[in-house]
């Protein structure tokens, strides 16, 4: 069934097109290289505020308020930049088990980064303990493996 | 510089690294999550310059609490770099991506530097409104750009085969 799935989006003239437009993968690699950054910055600020480095003159709320829509249209980017790579080269990330450990990974980042950090960043300061700290180091280490198999996934497939 | 690019190419150390299973994969990784912390952290100061976003933060407060952690990342980045390049000089030698991305990296440098030495002598003035100067602005915007380039370059150098034209008839790899 999920073979299949992936055979048929490898098979989509879309794909074909992706693989022969000389251009298309590079330019769209290079956007969604850009996106990451943006998107690593955006966590990163509020992660290390968590961990109480940092901007720590500012809170944690206000901070997190103001990077929030950076943090989400630059994850809209990867996933619209990342989505053509995916289809163009269905097979191989379908064979990569790096593909589904970052799948698998992203899936539990988004749930972790829009409950747990978000209620923890809005928190009123100082009445959660150590909880701030757990949350920061989660929410890096989550991400970083994320890039780490994603960049494995075009090494090692 | 050929043939310093060859000498380094011939070294045992470079051979070992370029025939080393893990080395490449480890080494490139930790370059692209390295970026991430470096670029990341400098994107977001360079967007607070231009007043995109954190305009509530104290422009001061960015250069003293997260530069170290961006300038760590900038010094895992140039180490992994630097063994990158160790390990297969001639791979990149003639490689037109790998040129630009010095150029950019260079210019960024100096823009980072005219920007300390020159406009944020004065930040006192503007560090806490939103009206930030327009040399300030300038210097944020271009040190995105440059930025956004190395980025850009850097994973370009991966197509050898979509070099400019003009920079193949140079013939420089031959």
């Amino acid at each position: 069934m999920t073979q299949s799935f992936f055979e048929w989006m490898q098979g989509l003239s879309f794909s074909a097109w992706m693989l022969e437009e000389t251009w298309a993968s590079p330019i769209i690699q290079c956007m969604h290289l850009v996106a990451l950054v943006a998107f690593a910055g955006a966590v990163l600020v509020v992660d290390m505020r968590l961990l109480g480095r940092g901007l720590i003159k500012t809170s944690t709320a206000r901070l997190a308020r103001e990077l929030d829509r950076w943090m989400i249209w630059s994850f809209v980017a990867l996933f619209v930049t990342g989505a053509p790579q995916v289809l163009s080269t269905a097979l191989k990330q379908y064979y990569s088990p790096f593909f589904w450990w970052k799948m698998q990974i992203i899936v539990i980042g988004l749930v972790f980064t829009f409950t747990i950090r978000r209620r923890v960043a809005f928190a009123e300061e100082g009445t959660l303990g150590h909880w701030p700290k757990v949350v920061g180091v989660l929410s890096i280490g989550i991400w970083t493996s994320v890039s780490v198999w994603a960049r494995l996934i075009g090494l090692l497939s | 510089m050929r043939s310093a690019f060859e000498w380094v190419d011939a070294l045992p150390s470079s051979i070992a690294l370029r025939e080393s299973l893990n080395a490449y994969p480890t080494l490139l990784t930790t370059h692209v999550v390295s970026m991430c912390l470096f670029a990341g952290l400098i994107a977001f100061w360079d967007m607070r310059l231009v007043g995109l976003t954190l305009r509530k933060v104290p422009v001061s407060n960015i250069p003293t609490r997260l530069f170290p952690w961006a300038l760590t990342g900038y010094g895992i980045n140039l180490i992994t770099g630097g063994l990158l390049l160790y390990s297969q000089p001639m791979r990149y030698y003639d490689n037109f991506y790998f040129w630009a991305k010095m150029a950019l990296m260079a210019v960024a440098g100096f823009n980072m530097l005219w920007f300390h030495y020159a406009t944020y002598k004065s930040v006192q003035a503007w560090d806490q409104g939103r009206e930030i100067p327009m040399s300030a602005r300038l210097a944020g915007v271009v040190s995105l750009a440059l930025w956004a380039g190395v980025v850009v370059t850097g994973r370009m150098m991966a197509y050898a085969g979509l070099m400019p034209e003009w920079w193949n008839n140079l013939n420089i790899g031959a």
